[in-house]
């Protein structure tokens, strides 16, 4: 089997094309009748569904895999537990679920990037800064959900949903402008204004108003 | 010299030039293929699929039409995979119905071996859609099976293709959560025009229900004016625990849908529904959220708890939070007071990607009455049509002549 261009994909760290590069081998390796099952990188590519927000994808892999990989490789069934938790909304049990396993060398660049869990030999690879690298995917993806549903929210929330302590997830907050209320440990949220693009292409709205005078006349 | 290994020969001889004349060849040759089974696989060697496609696809088809073993199956697949990637599409055209014969038997063959992801290569498609989605369901592929629906189909020659590709089609936008796409395949074969009823519109006519509770919240038992009589008579007399369900959806109960769907458990697991149910179960929580938005602005989540039969406001809080993630409402939440708050919908429609949908939009309803218009033109034209149409429209005007109503005839 050829995995030349899911280790490029893993090296580049273009982690949103590993569900589609997995897919698109799959397919091929299995319509060239190989025996394929026992050395598929299925836990790779179930975190590539997750790291896309594919869960439905996630699952239906997850269904295919032959019940013996699932007993013998306590990776696959541990990545599958994050796609678990994404799926019944356990927001604290995805952070949980990627904290209680030791990744394998492979995978830990794309957990990392997931979910900010930082690695002790992803560290000293790359040396970055606990402070540049946390913020990842998941996490960050919880922030904003918290940032656009909640007015006030308590603290040991806020950590449960960034998977943090008390004390990193309040500073953290703080940091975007959140206020904190140490009697009632409650945070206030304070609201990011959205800026989208608002530069509109000419030609469009000139389309728009041919068909609008079209149909007036 | 024999006559297998001749039409070899010209096989070989005309692939390049003379492809009418060597599918002429090969359409007479039938019966010798047939009585010369089992040399057929070592002829195949001599040939090469993408130069010889059709020849090729002759012999193959012609091999692979006995019975076979599960150990033939093993060597026989490869051969066909190698063959449907390597083929020159305008030889093949010349041919759809073996090529199409071919890819079932393939199909069966996949199946047979229990891998039917060997299968879902997405490069046979053409008239095979209802069985490719068929080997993606299988092969939980569903991600691959989306490819294709995406692609409108204006074209229909087989009324089965129709309702299976749209029946297979619906349960694999159904498994990625693509409701909206779902529903509109299904309903395509709930309405299709059909002479006596069957069993894929029933089935599909089930699904639809549970779907368009799950995505509308509602469902109207009236199936439009244009669905064919023999289902607007029929569907709701097979279907009868769904209309049922539907009901126990309308009283907004939580706790009676809950009671109807367990006493009817066994019925909806005998469908292969049950999941499908369990979705629309939980679906009506949301459904009740929604309807609170509409009439108030601030609301408590004990309230929101106890209105929508949730046991505790955490529970409410983590429904809300859920919508809110999926864009089914807009709301924050206020732990401090327990309050939430619903706001408008902050879309203005004046981004760009807005103008981008809004013009993509138009350009396809445009091109679909385009369409339209030349379908409208065509058969307008046609003579069997007009023919049909003149007769009744001169027992219409006789109709029109009678200038007593019948009623004041008494």
């Amino acid at each position: 089997m050829d995995f030349s261009t899911l280790t490029a994909a893993l090296a580049s760290k273009s982690y949103d094309k590993i569900a589609d590069v997995c897919d698109n081998l799959m397919l091929q390796v299995a319509a060239e009748g190989v025996s394929y099952q026992d050395e598929w990188p299925y836990a790779i590519h179930l975190i590539g569904h997750i790291y896309v927000d594919d869960i439905n994808s996630a699952r239906f892999l997850w269904k295919s895999i032959p019940s013996s990989v699932k007993e013998n490789k306590p990776e696959v069934v541990a990545a599958w537990k994050i796609g678990q938790k994404l799926w019944t909304r356990d927001y604290g049990g995805v952070h949980e679920a990627i904290r209680e396993f030791d990744w394998s060398q492979e995978l830990q660049g794309l957990v990392a990037a997931y979910s900010g869990k930082l690695f002790r030999s992803h560290f000293s690879l790359t040396g970055l800064s606990r402070k540049s690298c946390i913020f990842k995917l998941y996490t960050r993806k919880m922030f904003q959900l918290l940032l656009s549903a909640y007015s006030t929210i308590s603290i040991q929330d806020t950590a449960l949903f960034l998977g943090m302590s008390e004390e990193d997830a309040t500073s953290y907050v703080l940091q975007q402008g959140w206020a904190a209320d140490p009697a009632s440990r409650m945070l206030t949220v304070k609201k990011q204004p959205i800026v989208t693009e608002q530069k509109l292409d000419p030609s469009k709205l000139q389309r728009l108003t041919e068909y609008v005078f079209h149909l007036e006349h | 010299m024999d006559p297998l290994e001749q039409l070899v020969s010209q096989i070989l001889a005309l692939s390049g030039c003379d492809i009418a004349r060597l599918h002429g060849i090969l359409k007479a040759s039938d019966d010798l293929l047939r009585t010369e089974l089992t040399r057929l696989s070592s002829v195949l060697t001599q040939l090469d699929p993408s130069k010889h496609s059709l020849g090729f696809l002759y012999i193959l088809e012609a091999s692979t039409a006995g019975q076979i073993s599960r150990e033939q199956a093993e060597t026989v697949v490869p051969i066909i995979t190698r063959f449907i990637n390597a083929c020159t599409a305008e030889q093949i055209r010349l041919a759809p119905d073996k090529f199409i014969c071919l890819c079932k038997r393939f199909k069966d063959q996949v199946i047979l071996l229990q891998a039917p992801i060997r299968g879902t290569s997405t490069e046979h498609l053409t008239p095979l859609h209802p069985e490719f989605l068929m080997l993606c369901l299988l092969a939980k592929c569903y991600k691959t099976g989306l490819l294709i629906l995406d692609d409108d189909i204006f074209e229909v020659e087989q009324p089965k293709d129709l309702f299976l590709y749209c029946y297979y089609g619906g349960m694999v936008c159904i498994g990625q959560k693509h409701f909206q796409k779902a529903l509109e395949l299904l309903h395509n074969v709930v309405t299709a025009p059909m002479s006596t009823i069957n069993a894929i519109a029933v089935e599909a006519y089930k699904k639809y229900i549970l779907v368009s509770l799950i995505h509308h919240g509602q469902f109207s038992t009236s199936l439009p004016k244009y669905a064919s009589s023999v289902a607007q008579r029929n569907l709701k007399n097979f279907s009868q625990p769904y209309i049922e369900l539907a009901n126990a959806y309308g009283t907004g109960k939580i706790a009676e849908l809950e009671a109807y769907v367990q006493t009817n458990t066994e019925k909806f697991e005998s469908d292969n529904n049950l999941g499908l149910v369990k979705q629309v179960v939980s679906s009506m929580y949301k459904r009740n959220i929604q309807r609170l938005t509409q009439t108030y602005l601030t609301l408590s989540l004990q309230d929101i708890a106890n209105t929508v039969q949730l046991n505790s406001p955490k529970e409410a809080e983590m429904h809300v939070l859920q919508m809110i993630q999926d864009g089914e409402i807009y709301a924050t939440i206020n732990q401090k007071d327990g309050m939430v708050r619903f706001l408008e919908d902050p879309e203005q429609y004046k981004t760009c990607h807005m103008i981008e949908h809004i013009d993509s939009s138009i350009q396809r309803i445009m091109a679909l009455s385009r369409k339209l218009t030349v379908m409208d033109e065509r058969i307008s034209c046609d003579q069997v049509y007009l023919s049909k149409a003149g007769r009744e429209r001169q027992r219409f005007d006789m109709d029109d002549f009678d200038t007593v109503p019948q009623k004041f005839n008494i």
